[in-house]
């Protein structure tokens, strides 16, 4: 069986082909990304108008490398939030032209839940209960899938989302778009500890995270260092910052696992690709016996893939949405992609 | 011949069925911001109102606005996707064509207008024409003072129609111009299907790729962090550096 996946949440078009649930035949993402560089930051409009342009192009590729055509693919999954709605809705409206066309069944995804099922792609059938961090440019959230494959959020950021204060952080710096893997190669060099930045709500008891006041503290120190002629180390800076964003999200990961009693921590979403990140995920699981799944790279940033494992697994609980499917940008965990029962 | 019609670029979204003779089913939803709920099952009711299968349909028409934008690429989109699935040819008209064709009839001068938003709209002239009707110019964007001037300018008499036209119907009717009532104030997939026919009969038809939307106006450049909500987050409001085109 195989299941197209389409992703337009934010900025990438992304398409992705999955074979029976676990086996990954095509993955393929137009990046947007050079259309919002100037900005800082994605344009939901740029975005959109961008989605429209690149998503035909963007499943005949997927095609091409799954070796397949369009009579072969037997249900389409689509992201329906969150996200951008903008962009979900080009998604979607080519995710139900397909499925009409084709005459298949349609299933709509929740976008962080994908970024979760994306590790089934390489490690197989996913053995809940576990936790997971997903972090990406439009996401910072902890969330817990039960044994039963049910989905909860335990906390999530109540500001900024990480790759939102790297993009913030690196634009201030002058460095490039997007922000996170300018500011993970400048972090290289630098010393973590030659500043010190705040580690917001860390004994709050809640597994929410803030990471708002550190960009502005980030911006503050510059500041100061520039009114008393103080050229800053832009390496320490970045690497100080990054560090205080990889702390706040591993510490409060790791409660959560302790507190829920689990042993599994999925590392997912585009911002897994910071190598401190993954380096501190490692060393803390290791350190507590914990087993750590963090998918490669292509399957951690937003792709159709994952969409398409996330569909999948929907499809096999017997969950299928009609062709009034709705986006939504708030999109919660628990409902909507549920599977019955 | 089985044209499937799809027009969602203002608040009205339709879907029709046309053979090569007349319209075989239609629907239309008049509820704003209904688009990507709509379409959808309405192709699928037309489809089984006339007991045929989405693997009949021979081509594909769509309105490429200008509009309501996101509502248009709901159109574009489900239209490219269904033809491309298919292999079927498509041809993409502007909504502001399909809306002056209601008024085929006319000897005015027609003139075509839909609400832009923000205090502008877009508008078109037309001329009745046989089998429908004829552009005179092209698509503009402006304020109804200009649309006004323009009116004026033109020394005819003219029937004006489309929401931009209700939305302002005291001022069009001071300057002496007819303003048709809201039954033809948006365009409709049933007059785009039937439009269309011609169309794909002398093969003038495009690939799904090739349907380019008709934007006339560049893309708002604002980020919007303030309106993305808890998972986007941040309240900072950055100011573009320069507004794309």
């Amino acid at each position: 069986m195989l299941v197209l996946g389409v992703e337009t949440s934010c900025d990438e078009t992304a398409i992705g082909i999955v074979e029976d649930r676990f086996a990954l035949r095509a993955n393929v993402v137009a990046s947007q990304a050079q259309l919002h560089g100037p900005y800082g930051g994605v344009v939901p409009e740029v975005a959109a108008r961008a989605h429209l342009d690149l998503m035909l192009p963007t499943i005949d590729r997927a095609l091409v490398e799954a070796g397949a055509h369009l009579s072969d693919i037997d249900a389409i999954a689509v992201t329906a939030g969150p996200g951008l709605a903008g962009a979900l809705l080009v998604g979607v409206s080519a995710a139900k032209g397909l499925a009409l066309a084709r005459d298949v069944p349609l299933v709509g995804v929740n976008h962080l839940r994908a970024h979760v099922e994306a590790a089934q792609l390489e490690v197989g059938a996913l053995d809940p209960p576990l936790a997971a961090l997903v972090v990406s440019g439009g996401h910072t959230s902890i969330v817990v899938m039960d044994a039963d494959g049910s989905f909860r959020q335990l906390g999530a950021t109540i500001d900024d989302a990480a790759g939102e204060a790297f993009d913030k952080i690196a634009r201030f710096l002058g460095l490039g778009y997007p922000g996170g893997p300018e500011i993970d190669r400048l972090s290289q060099g630098g010393n973590p500890r030659a500043y010190h930045f705040p580690r917001a709500m860390l004994h709050d008891g809640t597994y929410d995270l803030s990471l708002s006041g550190l960009k502005t503290a980030v911006i503050r120190e510059l500041r100061r260092l520039e009114a008393v002629g103080e050229e800053p180390v832009l390496a320490d800076v970045a690497a100080s910052f990054q560090e205080a964003i990889v702390d706040v999200q591993a510490i409060k990961t790791l409660r959560a696992v302790a507190d829920e009693g689990l042993e599994q921590v999925v590392l997912a979403g585009g911002v897994a690709a910071n190598r401190r990140l993954r380096a501190r995920m490692q060393a803390d699981c290791d350190e507590r016996g914990l087993r750590l799944i963090v998918p490669s790279i292509p399957l951690c940033t937003d792709n159709g893939a994952m969409v398409a494992a996330s569909g999948a697994n929907l499809l096999a609980a017997g969950h299928l949405d009609d062709l009034s499917l709705a986006v939504d940008p708030n999109l919660p965990l628990a409902v909507a992609t549920e599977p019955p029962g | 011949m089985l044209i499937l019609g799809l027009e969602t670029s203002t608040l009205r979204s339709s879907v029709a069925l046309a053979d090569r003779d007349r319209v075989l089913a239609s629907a239309s939803l008049g509820v704003p911001r209904r688009h990507g709920e709509f379409v959808g099952p309405a192709i699928r009711f037309c489809l089984e109102q006339c007991g045929l299968a989405a693997d009949r349909v021979t081509g594909v028409a769509v309105g490429l606005g200008p509009g309501l934008f996101t509502g248009l690429r709901v159109g574009i989109a489900t239209a490219q996707a269904f033809a491309a699935a298919r292999h079927l040819p498509v041809v993409g008209l502007s909504g502001l064509d399909v809306l002056a064709f209601q008024e085929r009839y006319t000897d005015r001068l027609i003139c075509a207008v839909i609400d832009a938003r923000r205090g502008e709209l877009f508008w078109a002239f037309y001329r009745a024409a046989p089998g429908g009707v004829q552009r005179e110019g092209g698509l503009q964007l402006g304020t109804i003072d200009t649309l006004v001037a323009e009116l004026i300018a033109t020394g005819e008499e003219c029937l004006v129609l489309g929401d931009g036209a209700l939305a302002h119907r005291e001022l069009l009717e001071d300057a002496e111009v007819v303003v048709a009532g809201p039954d033809v104030a948006w365009p409709d997939a049933a007059d785009l299907a039937e439009l269309s026919v011609p169309r794909f009969l002398r093969e003038q038809t495009q690939q799904p790729l090739d349907l380019q939307p008709i934007y006339l106006r560049a893309a708002d450049a604002r980020i919007g962090w303030e309106t993305r909500g808890r998972m986007h987050g941040g309240r900072q409001q950055p100011t573009p550096p320069t507004d794309r085109s």
